[in-house]
């Protein structure tokens, strides 16, 4: 049972209580956290209840709750069995999966290899799903029986696995009422859905019959959406909810100063990146990179403006991804970065920095101190905050020097980041980034073989470390602040909050 | 002179309102510290009090000094403030006298495109513009002043259509005066008052809105110290450095207050009605 | 009368009609695309080309906007772009939210700012009337997040006696509308306080006055009742604003109102979404304007519509 609070407070929630049994709307949980609910409170607000359809951090965590994938990846970047119990790469385009046993989605019915077929072949054929340019790489998706599948590609994708960790599986009777399914989904996750109010929370209740017996151990869970990060932590510390995610630095300070709040740090599996308009005037010349990047004193933000809550770049793939290496840190040198400005005859270089609005902690103030360094070696940067719509049309036009951006690799695979932004037909609206010998080692990395793969990430970010068409200042670090009611949390790397096993005293 | 000696408020409000405009135009002179240099190992001090201290406001989340940034950053936010009701009040009294005078269809049309208007929030009308033009002084102040011609519209397009059915304008008219005459020699000097009232009141407006917009990134770029923008940059970190919000807050507050004084005030000395 | 009902009515169609085009024109012209809203950073344009067609983006203009035109005929406003639930539910469910909250702030407006008003009006030049000026100057000029703030680190987290944020029972809506109202309260009792002043000045009242009723009646029943025509215009107004412009305070107490909503949806680009509460708020302004003009004709005999 919870420990009484104050007497006041209980007095004043029981008289509010009673004004509020007249109330528009009662709230059960409203100022106390009650036994056997736990309520989280997420910094960006779920979209849409079908796991095809969207990209968010935030959806993939609610979602993940309701349906499972056939994998999953664990805090330590393993990849483990979920609804498939073993998966296999037969040859360089060819995927087995054999199925769990004995699991059964929310209305009863089985889970069978009818469902990833359906589930697989619905993404890729729906042109309307958000995940589906993703597998537009699938040939076929063939039952061999219940519980095996086997997967056939257009060409190597070796980060399959990686990507299905994010794909809930749903049942085949979804299909053909799409609309009305959604209304009230189904899946095989620890929670079943109850409700959700659009923008504002969602609503969770316990499934029982979850095929895993450590899960799930609450009955009820509650997600709200509170964007407002001071608003968030106020819910917080007043006891209101039991675990924010996306604390700033600043911020922990505070919380750790409320009692009955831990704070839990971790590197997360994204690198900030600043990426060139290679088109232009600045950014086409290597040596004005090259500059750029001596002039920025990266371990300056990471200590001040960061507070420590950031980690130094050895390599744009972060530690845990298949790829990483150690490339060794950037140095900090203004004056080498004068003399090389002065030699390229660019003396009185001006650059646009485009930052995407509100998107990453801090951008803005760090924004201002790169201003800063760089105006130290005669370089003019005009910050142009623009709102995020904007801010993409600008970068797509080209009409940019320097663009604020970050890259966090969800799925834990960098494929999608290299494909994306170091092909030609991926930068081509972009970056402008064009280099055959990158473009030929991303096709090469595409296989399923693990060894193959981190040799060719390894070449391909040499090459890039020596050409910068980017700047990685800092790896991010992902801040969670918890009630110290709960137990068993576990601050996860990509940003995801996963309830399934964590209990409330 | 003396009929100003009975109205307090006008020289309170004026006097407010010299002071901030003042210290503000006199940045430079009045302190040395650089209001866009950051200081990275001076961040987040606290206000030091006014003893001669290096930074009696404090510094805020980049180090730099907050009484340096408030100070400069009002000759952002005043100037802006100001050319946003000259031109929103020039546009405005130009359409009122048009259409209260031209009456008809004209009227009508303005009128409902008004009312079209001031039917979109401010801050979408706000995005559109910037997403097409881009954040600048220029923008910011034609979005301001989109927000506010219609009030004097308004006010002018009732005055001229009360005026215009007077005994002495219709004489006027008999007589052969055309509608510039009209305009310079009766209507106007009868508008002049309650255009005062307003642009001084409209003037503490511009200066919320400009802060709100650029509150919500629609306005100046940093690092320029706009009162809005400190607004903004403050607001993460109401619970721990209070004092990055709040000096700006009380900046606007004092220029509110003197334009709200001076704008009551004037209202009181040169509504005809209310002499005694 | 009637002459001028159906003009001001035909106006209004006009008007709305107008707001409409206006919306639509405005939202498919300015930079931003939909469907890279919807689709990861890391999407290929191909995709965003795909998504663009199937939301119907590509066709020209005018069909758009005919089609458009023909569903919200039938009561079908589209699908959220970013919801991927009809838009006219999505923002209905706003509705319940957006009312308390407005109405709380309305009447708190009322109940504070026209005794503040009254107040310093009938005892002006007094130490009343500058207090009440440093109230009005104070709630004009504080800005609404910090108020904001300030209200739920106080009430919510160091006392405890309110919800820090979130929509549900009468205890979740105080530090909200009070947030919401300080501003229109302010402005409430500066404009009461004119209006009155320059009502209290006239003849007509000095020659109630002359008569001998005693001060209070002269002031509640004669000029008040003309004081609330000027009064009206801004609370029709501030109903508008208070409808559109209440996103920070939504923000800060995560109050599911239109405000944010609206604001989201164009940061999103999410255009059926915009253009509902576009439509539907312009409907209740040029409904309420039309309302108010009506109460003129109550409210102050001299003031006939020909």
């Amino acid at each position: 049972m919870t420990t009484p609070r104050l007497t006041r407070r209980r007095f004043v929630v029981g008289s509010g209580a009673l004004l509020g049994a007249t109330a528009m709307r009662p709230r059960a949980a409203r100022a106390q956290a009650r036994r056997g609910q736990i309520i989280a409170g997420l910094s960006e607000r779920m979209l849409t209840l079908d796991p095809a359809n969207h990209y968010s951090i935030s959806s993939t965590s609610v979602l993940r709750h309701v349906y499972d994938p056939l994998l999953d990846v664990t805090n330590d970047d393993k990849f483990v069995p979920a609804l498939a119990e073993s998966w296999k790469a037969l040859n360089n385009t060819t995927w087995r999966f054999v199925l769990r046993k004995g699991v059964r989605f929310h209305d009863g019915t089985p889970f069978t290899a009818d469902s990833v077929v359906f589930t697989l072949k619905r993404v890729r054929d729906n042109t309307k799903l958000i995940k589906s340019f993703v597998y537009q790489d699938i040939d076929d998706v063939r039952k061999e029986d219940d519980v095996t599948v086997t997967v056939t590609t257009k060409r190597p994708f070796g980060s399959l696995p990686a990507h299905l960790t994010m794909l809930g599986m749903l049942p085949p009777s979804a299909g053909g009422n799409e609309d009305g399914f959604f209304t009230k989904p189904v899946g095989t996750g620890p929670f079943r859905f109850t409700s959700w109010t659009h923008g504002d929370h969602v609503e969770l209740e316990a499934n029982a019959g979850y095929w895993r017996s450590s899960a799930p151990k609450v009955d009820r869970l509650t997600f709200r959406f509170i964007p407002e990060l001071s608003t968030r932590a106020a819910a917080l510390r007043a006891g209101e909810i039991h675990v924010i995610d996306r604390v700033w630095p600043d911020m922990v300070s505070t919380l750790k100063g409320t009692s009955g709040i831990k704070v839990h740090d971790v590197p997360a599996v994204e690198a900030q990146r600043w990426h060139f308009q290679l088109a232009r005037e600045a950014g086409k010349d290597p040596r004005v990179r090259k500059a750029v990047s001596l002039a920025i004193d990266r371990n300056t933000i990471i200590k001040e403006l960061l507070l420590g809550y950031a980690r130094p770049v050895v390599s744009p793939v972060p530690p845990g991804l298949i790829g990483h290496t150690n490339l060794g840190q950037k140095p900090y040198d203004p004056d080498r970065a004068r003399a090389i400005l002065k030699q390229a005859g660019h003396q009185n270089l001006t650059l646009d920095f485009v930052l995407m609005k509100d998107l990453y902690p801090k951008q803005l103030e760090i924004a201002q101190a790169v201003a800063a360094m760089l105006g130290d070696v005669g370089v003019k940067v005009n910050i142009r905050n623009l709102e995020i719509a904007t801010a993409r049309e600008q970068r797509s036009a080209g009409n940019y020097d320097l663009f604020f951006s970050g890259w966090a690799h969800m799925p834990h695979d960098p494929d999608w980041y290299f494909g994306q932004w170091f092909t030609k037909a991926g930068a081509e609206k972009m970056t402008r980034f064009n280099d055959s010998r990158v473009e030929q080692l991303i096709a090469e990395g595409r296989v399923p073989d693990p060894k193959v793969r981190q040799q060719k990430y390894e070449e391909i970010q040499k090459i890039l470390w020596e050409d910068e068409p980017e700047i990685w200042p800092y790896y991010s670090v992902a801040i969670y602040a918890v009630s110290d009611k709960l137990r068993n949390f576990e601050a996860r790397r990509d940003y995801y909050v996963l309830l399934h096993e964590v209990a409330i005293a | 002179m003396t009929r100003l000696a009975r109205h307090p408020m006008i020289l309170l409000g004026g006097l407010i309102l010299a002071v901030v405009v003042i210290a503000s135009a006199a940045a430079p002179w009045l302190t040395s510290a650089d209001p866009l240099k950051p200081s990275f190992a001076r961040r987040l001090t606290p206000p030091q009090g006014l003893g001669g201290a290096a930074h009696p406001l404090g510094t805020d989340n980049l180090g730099r000094d907050i009484l340096a940034r408030v100070l400069h950053g009002g000759r952002l936010s005043l100037v802006l403030a100001a050319s946003a009701v000259a031109l929103a009040a020039g546009v405005g009294v130009l359409v009122g006298l048009a259409a209260g005078l031209i009456g008809g269809r004209l009227d009508d049309l303005v009128m409902r495109l008004a009312d079209v208007q001031l039917a979109f929030p401010v801050i979408m009308l706000a995005i559109a513009i910037v997403a097409v033009v881009g954040t600048s002084a220029t923008a910011l102040v034609g979005v301001l002043a989109l927000s506010g011609w219609v009030l004097y519209a308004r006010t002018v397009r009732a005055a001229v259509l009360t005026i215009r059915e007077t005994d002495y304008v219709e004489a006027a008219r008999t007589l052969g005066a055309g509608n510039v005459r009209l305009i310079a020699r009766h209507i106007l000097p009868n508008t002049l008052a309650p255009i005062l009232v307003l642009a001084s009141s409209q003037f503490a407006t511009m200066v919320l809105l400009e802060s709100g917009l650029s509150f919500l990134g629609l306005g100046l770029q940093p690092p320029q110290p706009s009162w809005g923008l400190m607004l903004a940059e403050g607001r993460d970190y109401l619970s721990n450095a209070w004092w990055l919000a709040t000096v700006p807050g009380l900046a606007i507050s004092l220029v509110v207050l003197g334009a709200n004084l001076l704008g009551d005030g004037l209202r009181d000395l040169l509504d005809p009605r209310l002499r005694q | 009368m009637r002459a001028y009902l159906l003009r001001r009515l035909w106006q209004s169609a006009v008007t709305l009609v107008g707001v409409s085009i206006l919306v639509f024109v405005i939202l498919r012209v300015i930079p931003g695309d939909p469907a890279k809203m919807l689709l990861p950073e890391g999407a290929p344009p191909s995709a965003v080309e795909a998504l663009n067609r199937h939301l119907g983006l590509r066709e020209p203009l005018w069909v758009q906007y005919a089609i458009f035109l023909r569903s919200v005929v039938r009561g079908d406003f589209g699908q959220s772009f970013q919801y991927r639930s009809p838009a006219l539910r999505v923002v209905v469910e706003r509705v319940p939210a957006t009312i308390q909250l407005t109405l709380a702030a309305m009447a708190l407006t009322v109940l504070a700012g026209v005794p503040l008003g009254i107040v310093a009006a009938v005892r002006q030049r007094s130490a009343w009337d500058y207090a009440s000026t440093v109230v009005a100057v104070l709630g004009q000029s504080l800005p609404n997040f910090w108020l904001g703030i300030m209200l739920v680190l106080l009430f919510g987290v160091t006392l405890r006696w309110l919800p820090t944020s979130g929509f549900g029972g009468w205890l979740s809506l105080v530090l909200p509308s009070v947030t919401l109202a300080a501003f229109p309260t302010a402005l409430v009792a500066r404009l009461t306080r004119s209006s009155l002043l320059e009502i209290l000045g006239q003849e007509y009242i000095r020659t109630g006055r002359a008569k001998g009723l005693g001060e209070p009646r002269v002031v509640l029943r004669h000029a008040l009742r003309n004081a609330m025509i000027p009064l009206l215009t801004v609370l029709g107004l501030q109903i508008g604003t208070l409808l559109g412009g209440a996103v920070i305070t939504e923000s800060i107490f995560a109050w599911p109102g239109m405000g944010k909503l609206v604001v989201d949806a164009i940061f999103f680009r999410d255009f059926p979404v915009v253009q509902t509460i576009l439509i539907l708020s312009a409907t209740i302004f040029v409904v309420i304007n039309l309302v108010v003009d009506l109460l003129y004709t109550v409210l102050d005999p001299r003031i006939r519509y020909g």
